[in-house]
């Protein structure tokens, strides 16, 4: 039965405070962070909030306009993926992956099928390690057509994420007439991938191919230039190289700070060493060279999507393997370049059809710590240009 | 490189300008249906044969793989006496319970157990007890209840599923398989007709009607009036006549599509005296 | 009874009719009896009468103004984002913001618990009521000036200044930190803005003598290049910024930064007050591109005079008895005249989509015709006509702005309203005067 509004434990009594009495610290961290000083005040932003990628909360001190302080609040999405691919065949646990990180949830089934593998010494067939390169550098371009749009629109402009979503619908409309899904594609299966390429995707992929670069680069061309977004970005959130390594950061956040590491190049996996591509890195480390790697990226993706399709092998694109799949007892990892840093997974067999342990590293999660250090001292705005070029997705940071 | 402050904000709205006049691209949803590729696995749909029948066999087992539940099936089983249910709880009152009891396994929740026990539970309890609440031992405990009560009670039946942790679509499952089980009270032997290619040209189809209208009865349920459950024969014993009806196993040898009638009364009246 | 019986549109009726005799005629005995009393009083005050029947006006015509604008802002920012946009309400969904205000105004109008009322409910009112005040003093043309008075430019700035007071009444009363975080921010823009905003028209001033818009406007009469956004070009871009901030619009929308802070001093509100602020922004846009228009780009004065010099004087007064026969006979006419060449054009058109067709082509000749008639013949509208192109020109470049740039921040913001635009507003103060002293005296 609800409760009415004149039920005394649910009715709030009219001599009541508003303000929600502070909580006890616990720690000397969160005394520090729960003591106002004067003209400070605490602005809670999230986990509904128009700009927080997601169901982020996060706790910012301020003073006038001025973040002192600042708390990111984890946990809202958290779903026990790991728990649940535990209590999952080694099959099943692929798709509990995938809504991971849903932007670009290709690379989320890549690392656990990558673990799997090793676990099982399993061959995949060189076409479907083709096929893997192809789809994931498509995602990854996707992935990141979609943080140019969120970028400008969390800096204000509208414009940019309408465009960014017509080239991601293409890729994604693509890779449903390979996958026959749109955002959680659960294509890889270990050994291989589920399906060969087909007549749709081929053809979509062409169409697409012959403009994309053109397309990109054009609609790149109203933020890239443009004073306000630059002054906005440009020494914004400087994380050095040092701290960036201290910190753990990877991907295109760890290029931006001028340190030149790529799964795909310094730990090769699928046929990534017979490909040709550039590590594009800036050396500055603020937010708009975070955003300009992340460009840059696009262009290599293409580059590398050019020489998959002319490389492309005849052969099978599924390894013989037993229907049931119980690995010798062992461990293995399993890690993967996507758009937001390396994406990893540590399996444990024993000898059943389940992982008995299964550990997902999500980049998104540890560039999240660093949104505390960087805002510091900037104002309010500047909180939502540092996370948005930080490029979070809260599905893999909660997991 | 000096550049003229602003020119990135003219180039800018020199672009959105010509974007304005560039052929829009929305999809203008309900008269245009959008382009779905065939491999689309987004719907969930049976599928029929090119002769308009269901193909599904409702054979549960994409509901029992379906690892984020949201397949469910329902109905009732072939012999049209139990509701079967596969799905997420919330569908079905019966197994109203804690998301967690849901996760953890789907067994039969404790208020579809509690009621309606019209048998005494304590000797179940001691038969659970004795196999250790163990789901491998299922034939067994199953044997045992059997043993207990002379037949399956299906809140017996509940009540395994509750105590073991095995989903109750496994339970039922194990006890439809074995010809010794049995559902109804009193039901100790069965009257079979094969149903194989030979018998059914040699008249086995009229024999099951005969018997069926004789007996009062349907295939897979019970005699009324006796012990007897009528069943279908899933293959032909070797050496025996066609068509062939089985008591127990023995093949019955004086029995034609034309005298069914008064055989089905002859052993009527062995049963009444 | 009878009553029981009567529809519900009869009923209203019923009651409304013997209301409508008795009224009309105890309205006719009394202009009867003291229409000479009424006449006088009215003629002895007339500035408060014009006054009170502008202002009346003008709220009228600012809420279909602030309808046209959302529908404009939809529209065109759709477009420029390769979307289509509001299409299903209405010819091109141009009925759509009609239908969004008809959604606000049926919104509960909900006060939250802990708000300090009075302030929260006046605020929306405030800023509404400074929108549609400075109104007032736009020059449509010579003749369409609802309040031309001589300190019309100061007024502007006056009247417009208190918009901002309403905004911080609804950023504190909301009891609310994205609220006050709006509040803060619209005043501080508010109030860096309307420096440089205000100095940059001294130089119009200066050249023209008077705080009068329509005098200003007269000051501009000649061809395009007498505007004073050819002889003030810095004032022109000065005033172009201060007057995008002051209205609160992207790239200077900080106020209501809904990536930042929510919906800013709006957060709190819903319903009609909050549709008050929205029409507000709205009506805001508007007026501030008429004063652009006025001030820089010559009001209501034609970019090229050309003397048309109508020869053909049509003397309706002469027709006599004929001209409502005319009026009445010339649609059916028409649309027969325009039905025909359709019906005839193919045997599947049937009669009355013939006729359907026909009236509707005979309405855009007819209703075109009348229009270039009345921009030959009939000063005020040709006048009215070049002001409304050039205002809702410069209302496409502040949508289109929207739909291109980014937010700038707030410091930014401020740092180039003090360090930028007001030494340039001052150096162009100067430069004037110095002209003027050399030049023309």
């Amino acid at each position: 039965m609800r409760p009415s509004l004149d039920d005394p434990r649910v009715a709030i009594p009219a001599e009541s405070t508003w303000y929600e009495p502070a909580p006890t610290p616990q720690t000397e961290r969160q005394a520090e962070f729960l003591s106002l000083r004067e003209g400070e005040m605490f602005v809670n932003m999230g986990p509904q909030h128009p700009s927080t990628h997601g169901v982020l909360r996060v706790i910012i001190k301020v003073n006038g306009e001025k973040v002192v302080d600042l708390d990111p609040v984890l946990g809202y999405l958290h779903r026990g993926v790991e728990k649940l691919c535990e209590n999952a065949d080694y099959h099943q646990a692929i798709c509990y992956t995938d809504p991971l990180e849903y932007v670009s949830s290709l690379f989320c089934e890549a690392a656990p099928v990558a673990a799997f593998e090793k676990l099982m010494d399993v061959d995949v067939p060189r076409r479907a390690q083709y096929i893997r390169v192809l789809t994931m550098e498509l995602n990854r371009i996707a992935s990141h057509t979609l943080f140019q749009g969120w970028m400008a629109l969390d800096l204000g402009g509208i414009t940019p994420i309408l465009w960014a979503f017509i080239e991601r619908d293409e890729i994604v409309d693509m890779l449903a007439a390979l996958t026959g899904q749109k955002l959680l594609y659960n294509y890889y299966r270990i050994g291989g991938v589920n399906g060969d390429l087909n007549h749709e995707f081929m053809s979509r992929l062409g169409t697409w191919m012959s403009r994309a670069a053109a397309q990109i680069d054009s609609n790149l061309a109203l933020i890239n230039e443009n004073e306000i977004f630059v002054r906005r970005t440009r020494g914004l959130g400087v994380l050095d190289a040092k701290t960036a390594l201290k910190m753990g950061v990877t991907g295109p956040n760890l290029r931006a700070s001028g340190v030149p590491f790529d799964l795909r190049r310094d730990r090769p996996y699928l046929v990534y060493p017979e490909l040709e591509f550039d590590v594009p890195t800036r050396d500055e480390g603020d937010s708009l060279a975070r955003y300009l790697v992340r460009m840059d990226e696009i262009k290599q993706s293409i580059r590398i999507i050019d020489q998959v399709l002319h490389e492309m092998p005849d052969g099978p694109v599924m390894a013989k393997l037993p229907r049931l799949l119980r690995p010798r007892p062992g461990r293995a990892f399993g890690a993967v370049e996507g758009p937001r840093g390396v994406y990893g997974t540590y399996a444990i067999s024993d000898g059943t059809d389940q992982p008995f342990r299964m550990r997902i590293h999500d980049p998104s999660f540890v560039h999240l710590q660093l949104v505390g250090p960087l805002t510091k001292g900037n104002l309010i705005a500047d909180t939502m240009a540092v996370m948005a070029s930080l490029d979070p997705v809260m599905g893999g940071v909660d997991k | 490189m000096p550049r003229i402050p602003g020119a990135g904000l003219v180039s800018g709205m020199r672009l959105t300008l010509t974007r304005f006049f560039q052929p829009k691209r929305t999809v203008m949803y309900p008269e245009v249906k959008p382009d779905i590729a065939p491999r689309n696995r987004g719907r969930l749909e049976l599928v029929t044969d090119e002769h308009g029948t269901l193909k599904c066999e409702t054979c549960f087992q994409c509901a029992q793989a379906c690892p984020i539940e949201c397949i469910d099936m329902g109905g009732t089983d072939t012999k049209g006496r139990f509701a079967v249910h596969w799905g997420p709880a919330e569908q079905y009152a019966e197994r109203r319970e804690e998301s967690a009891m849901r996760r953890s396994g789907r067994t039969v929740s404790d208020a579809a157990a509690a009621t309606g026990a019209t048998i005494n539970i304590a000797k179940v309890d001691e038969i659970l007890e004795a196999h250790d609440y163990d789901p491998h031992h299922m034939l067994a405990i199953l044997e045992a209840i059997q043993g207990a009560y002379g037949y399956l009670p299906v809140d017996a039946l509940k009540r395994v599923s509750r105590a073991t942790g095995a989903w109750y679509a496994m339970v039922y499952g194990t006890a439809t398989f074995y010809k010794h089980l049995a559902f109804e009270p009193g039901v100790t032997r069965s009257i079979a007709v094969c149903r194989c290619a030979n018998c059914l040209v040699s008249g086995a189809g009229s024999v099951m009607g005969t018997l069926s209208y004789e007996f009062g009865t349907e295939f897979g349920r019970a005699i009324p009036w006796s012990n007897l459950r009528l069943e279908s024969l899933p293959s032909h014993l070797p050496d025996a006549p066609s068509p062939l009806v089985v008591i127990d196993g023995e093949p019955q040898r004086d029995l034609s599509a034309k005298n069914a009638a008064s055989w089905a009364a002859a052993l009527a009246g062995r049963y009444a005296a | 009874m009878a009553w029981n019986r009567l529809t519900p549109a009869g009923r209203v009726l019923a009651v409304l009719l013997p209301v409508l005799a008795i009224g009309g005629a105890l309205t006719t005995a009394l202009l009867v009896a003291f229409g000479g009393a009424i006449a006088a009083t009215i003629g002895a005050n007339l500035p408060i009468v014009r006054f009170l029947v502008a202002s009346v006006v003008t709220f009228l015509i600012s809420v279909p103004v602030a309808f046209l604008l959302i529908y404009m802002e939809m529209k065109i920012i759709a477009l420029m984002n390769l979307r289509i946009g509001p299409d299903r309400i209405g010819p091109a969904g141009a009925v759509m913001s009609v239908v969004h205000g008809l959604k606000v105004l049926m919104k509960e109008d909900y006060t939250p618990p802990s708000v300090d009322v009075p302030v929260f409910t006046l605020a929306p009112v405030v800023v509404y009521l400074a929108s549609f005040m400075t109104l007032l003093v736009i020059p449509f043309a010579p003749e369409l000036t609802s309040m031309g008075f001589e300190l019309g430019l100061l007024y502007f700035f006056a009247i417009g200044g208190l918009s901002v007071v309403g905004l911080m009444m609804a950023g504190w009363s909301s009891f609310n930190k994205y609220s006050l975080l709006g509040g803060i921010r619209a005043a501080a823009q508010a109030i860096s803005y309307e420096i440089p905003l205000t100095l940059s028209v001294v130089g119009i001033v200066i050249l023209t003598g008077t705080l009068s818009l329509p005098k200003i406007v007269a000051a501009q009469d000649g061809s395009f290049l007498d505007w004073f956004i050819f002889r003030q070009p810095l004032a022109a871009i000065i005033f172009f910024i201060a007057i995008t901030a002051e209205a609160n619009r992207t790239p200077f929308d900080n106020a209501e930064a809904d990536q930042e802070i929510v919906a800013g001093f709006a957060t709190e509100y819903s319903g009609m007050r909050f549709g008050f602020f929205f029409f507000a922004e709205y009506v805001n846009v508007f007026i501030v591109s008429a004063l652009f228009s006025a001030v820089f780009l010559g009001g209501s004065n034609p970019p090229i005079h050309i003397d048309l010099n109508p020869q053909i004087l049509i003397d309706l007064s002469a027709l006599g008895i004929g001209l409502p026969l005319i009026a009445g006979i010339a649609p059916v006419l028409g649309t027969l005249l325009f039905a025909a060449p359709i019906w005839f054009a193919s045997s599947r058109i049937k009669g009355w989509q013939a006729l359907v067709a026909g009236f509707l082509i005979f309405g855009g000749v007819s209703t075109a015709a009348v229009g270039i008639w009345a921009f030959v013949m009939l000063p005020p509208v040709a006048s009215l006509i070049w002001f409304l192109i050039k205002t809702f020109a410069l209302v496409f470049t502040f949508v289109w702005m929207r739909g291109t740039l980014p937010r700038a921040r707030i410091d930014q913001l401020m740092g180039f309203a003090w360090k930028w635009l007001l030494p340039a507003s001052l150096l162009n103060i100067f430069a004037t005067a110095f002209a003027v002293l050399i030049a023309g005296r």
